[in-house]
């Protein structure tokens, strides 16, 4: 157990900061043609990802041809906290290079990697990732939609939700059934499928909180024809994809999200300073001082966590930490943006506000609308209920029914 | 930086556990409960192993393997509610002794704390500021070169089997902290009857007591900052104490579950007791992690100590509440009977969250570090 990082450590941070303070999109850039969803490549955003990945910096555990410099597991960490400090993402399509470049790195043919993985990391297409229905939720494996197989193609028919970017996408990477016949979770492949071959329809599905922006869409295939060769891994054997490409980069995912827990932090404390309802300041309450030393104190544990799991992590055990930090961390996030409702009061209900999502220079949502954010934290990859059978079942061994 | 234990501290973490599992089993505790016995064990194993002595400067006879060792060693006394002196010789006595003492005050009462000689402990006033918890029912004025002692410190753990007590006390200059050492003898006590009869609590009442030069620690009016650092070790050490107790009752509700079977199956299979277990592992992990970024914090002097101190003591609490709740609930009505000893350990984990300030006193104190 020790606190700090070695000197060799601190000075690649060092360099690092440097570097990223001097190659990360300006304000001006990101603030005239900003990201409007999770697969919207913008010009800024391509030069962005291929200077970092020119440079080594874009998936920095991986060899310099694949954009990394084969950084070991603690410099990955810094680099992590580093990319999770600034305000824009390493990528405009975090699906395309947090899970399906790797999954189809550790799974795809000679073939697809070829053809898909530089493609995908130096931001020249993008992707979206089918994997829910309508009739698979939390029950992912019970997905129905079909792909015939037949000598030298799929043929493709059903219908995703919940499929980030799919508007703007080039590709989905998209679990099919493939044995109808088969036990649930044997019968399922991963094909690639063009969003622009003919029999595929996008229907946006804004979130509550804004009608214009819309990142969630549902999918549906009509008949539509895949060649044989875009299979990744075997056939019938999707379900272990499902688990691999999700594990990607898990021991370090948890960053994002802890870092922008520390900017809501930040956020109550200035909000401490602000007059409140009734002319006193709103610091000077004390259930909203007890609640911001709360979120305060889950928010660190949630970085002591990450940083357990981690250490687990790099030492190549399995780690629990990744159910707890997104069930706690959702939690956590639902409490802080509740404070700053609590003390707003009426001033709460203003929520106009220019940016969107994930995108963080506007700066951070209107209280409010963080709040409602909060509720989708609970929901989506793996509700908190998921996330609590996880714990119970995998990590402390209750029985399953 | 390392937030995991290392393979060695792992090792020492393994055989004080095995040393633990075998000389201070749930049996021995219900004895010192029920029939008041002063057990040897497992004190005597905690001085001969070297444990009293961990993080004890080597100058003092020490084995100076500090703070993260002695936190290690106490979440483990805490996975088996050990009776005995450890927690308030060695992580409250003992370091105010270290952050104020003179060298032959050291020499006097460290050194032999340290190898388990002097059983000591400590009275302060529980229910002040978590950073000075001085209040003023005890007060100390000059008298010649010594100082005279009188008023009253509450719950002191061994406040009356203690061979030495250390007293902070007001007194009437500079930051208004005195620090004292009196003997065993010096105040009249009186036991309390604690809700955790496994360690013994008592009200200590000074009435002029005198208090010679050379058990005077520090200059009196300049020792607030001794008193914040130890009582900063004495805060992480109680919510270590606690996580350790909590994580038994996390292990003996699962255990209960897997094996209780109604409707035909392990309660521990009905999503309803499912959901409550996992809430039980992410406040103990929550509480664990929180405690051991404050282990770390202390033992490397980090600035934040006094942050991470309350901010250890706050998840702790956080964490008892919860798991001494649903451990009970989830064992059902056995779990509310005396013979259960699922009552033994939440007793010791309420215990500790009213010790050195509750989770409340100590999230008032994080606002006001940080400034709200």
């Amino acid at each position: 157990l020790k606190l700090h990082y070695d000197a060799s450590t601190e000075e690649f941070r060092a360099e690092l900061r440097a570097w990223l303070e001097a190659n990360q999109p300006t304000s001006e850039e990101t603030l005239a043609d900003p990201m409007t969803s999770s697969a919207h490549m913008t010009e800024w955003a391509q030069r962005w990802q291929r200077r970092l990945f020119d440079a080594g910096l874009l998936v920095p555990g991986w060899p310099p041809e694949l954009g990394g410099r084969n950084l070991p597991p603690v410099q990955q960490l810094v680099y992590h906290e580093e990319i999770a400090r600034i305000p824009v993402e390493r990528s405009a399509n975090p699906q395309g290079l947090g899970i399906i470049a790797p999954s189809i790195h550790d799974y795809g043919s000679e073939f697809l990697e070829e053809k898909y993985l530089r493609p995908t990391l130096r931001a020249e297409l993008t992707w979206c990732l089918g994997m829910s229905e309508p009739g698979a939720g939390s029950d992912l494996a019970a997905l129905s939609t079909r792909a015939e197989v037949h000598d030298d193609h799929f043929v493709v028919s059903g219908q995703k939700i919940w499929t980030s970017g799919a508007h703007h996408a080039d590709y989905c990477f998209c679990f099919v059934r493939t044995d109808p016949d088969a036990p649930k979770h044997k019968g399922i492949s991963v094909v690639i499928i063009d969003m622009k071959a003919a029999g595929v329809r996008v229907r946006p599905l804004p979130e509550m909180n804004d009608r214009e922006h819309v990142d969630f869409n549902e999918v549906f295939f009509d008949g539509v024809v895949v060649p044989r060769d875009h299979l990744v891994g075997p056939l019938n054997q999707g379900w272990s994809i499902s688990a691999g490409s999700l594990a990607h980069e898990r021991g370090m995912m948890w960053l994002n999200s802890a870092s922008r827990l520390d900017g809501m932090v930040e956020g109550l404390l200035e909000l401490a300073r602000q007059p409140g309802q009734g002319g006193r300041r709103v610091g000077e309450s004390e259930s909203f001082r007890d609640a911001v030393a709360r979120a305060y104190v889950d928010t660190q544990a949630i970085w002591f966590m990450g940083y357990r799991g981690f250490a687990k992590f790099a030492r190549g055990e399995v780690s629990p930490e990744h159910s707890v930090l997104k069930l706690f961390g959702s939690e956590v996030a639902q409490g802080a943006a509740l404070a700053a409702t609590d003390a707003l009061g009426v001033e709460a209900l203003d929520v106009d506000y220019e940016g969107y999502g994930h995108d963080l220079t506007h700066g951070l949502a209107p209280w409010m609308t963080q709040y409602f954010q909060t509720y989708r934290m609970t929901i989506s990859a793996g509700t908190s209920e998921i996330q609590r059978n996880i714990i119970a079942q995998r990590v402390l061994g209750l029985p399953r029914r | 930086m390392d937030f995991e234990v290392t393979p060695e501290e792992q090792e020492l973490v393994e055989a004080v556990r095995s040393v633990l599992a075998q000389e201070c089993p749930t049996a021995l505790v219900r004895d010192v409960v029920e029939n008041g016995s002063v057990p040897e064990q497992p004190w005597k194993s905690a001085r001969e192993l070297g444990w009293t002595a961990i993080d004890l400067p080597e100058s003092l006879g020490g084995l100076g393997l500090g703070f993260t060792a002695l936190g290690l060693v106490v979440e483990q006394h805490g996975g088996c509610i050990a009776p005995g002196p450890f927690l308030a010789s060695v992580t409250q006595f003992l370091p105010l002794l270290l952050e104020a003492g003179t060298p032959d005050q050291l020499e006097r009462f460290a050194s032999p704390a340290g190898a388990g000689e002097v059983r000591g402990a400590l009275g302060i006033d529980h229910g002040r500021a978590p950073q000075h918890q001085i209040g003023e029912s005890l007060r100390a004025r000059r008298d010649g070169d010594a100082w005279v002692l009188s008023g009253e410190r509450f719950y002191v753990l061994d406040g009356d089997v203690a061979d030495q007590i250390a007293v902070a006390a007001r007194v009437d200059e500079g930051d208004g902290v005195g620090l004292f050492v009196v003997p065993q003898g010096a105040a009249e006590t009186q036991r309390v009857v604690a809700a955790d009869a496994s360690r013994p609590v008592a009200h200590l009442r000074f009435d002029d007591v005198g208090v010679d030069p050379d058990r005077v620690l520090g200059a009196p009016g300049a020792s607030a900052r001794a008193l914040s650092r130890a009582l900063e070790r004495a805060t992480v050490a109680a919510a270590l104490e606690c996580v350790g107790a909590c994580q038994t009752l996390l292990e003996m509700t699962l255990e209960h579950a897997r094996n209780r079977r109604q409707f035909d199956q392990p309660i521990g299979a009905f999503q309803a007791i499912q959901h409550k277990c996992a809430d039980m592992f992410v406040q103990v992990e929550k509480a664990r992690a929180t405690g051991y970024f404050a282990m770390m914090a202390l033992a490397e002097d980090d600035p934040r100590r006094a942050l991470a101190a309350s901010m250890a003591k706050a998840a702790a609490s956080d964490c008892q509440r919860l798991v001494c709740q649903e451990a009970i609930q989830i064992h059902g009505g056995m779990g509310y009977t005396w013979e259960s000893d699922v009552q033994l350990f939440v007793k010791r984990a309420k215990t500790l969250e009213a010790l050195f300030a509750t989770g409340e006193a100590h999230r008032r104190r994080i606002a006001e570090l940080l400034g709200v």
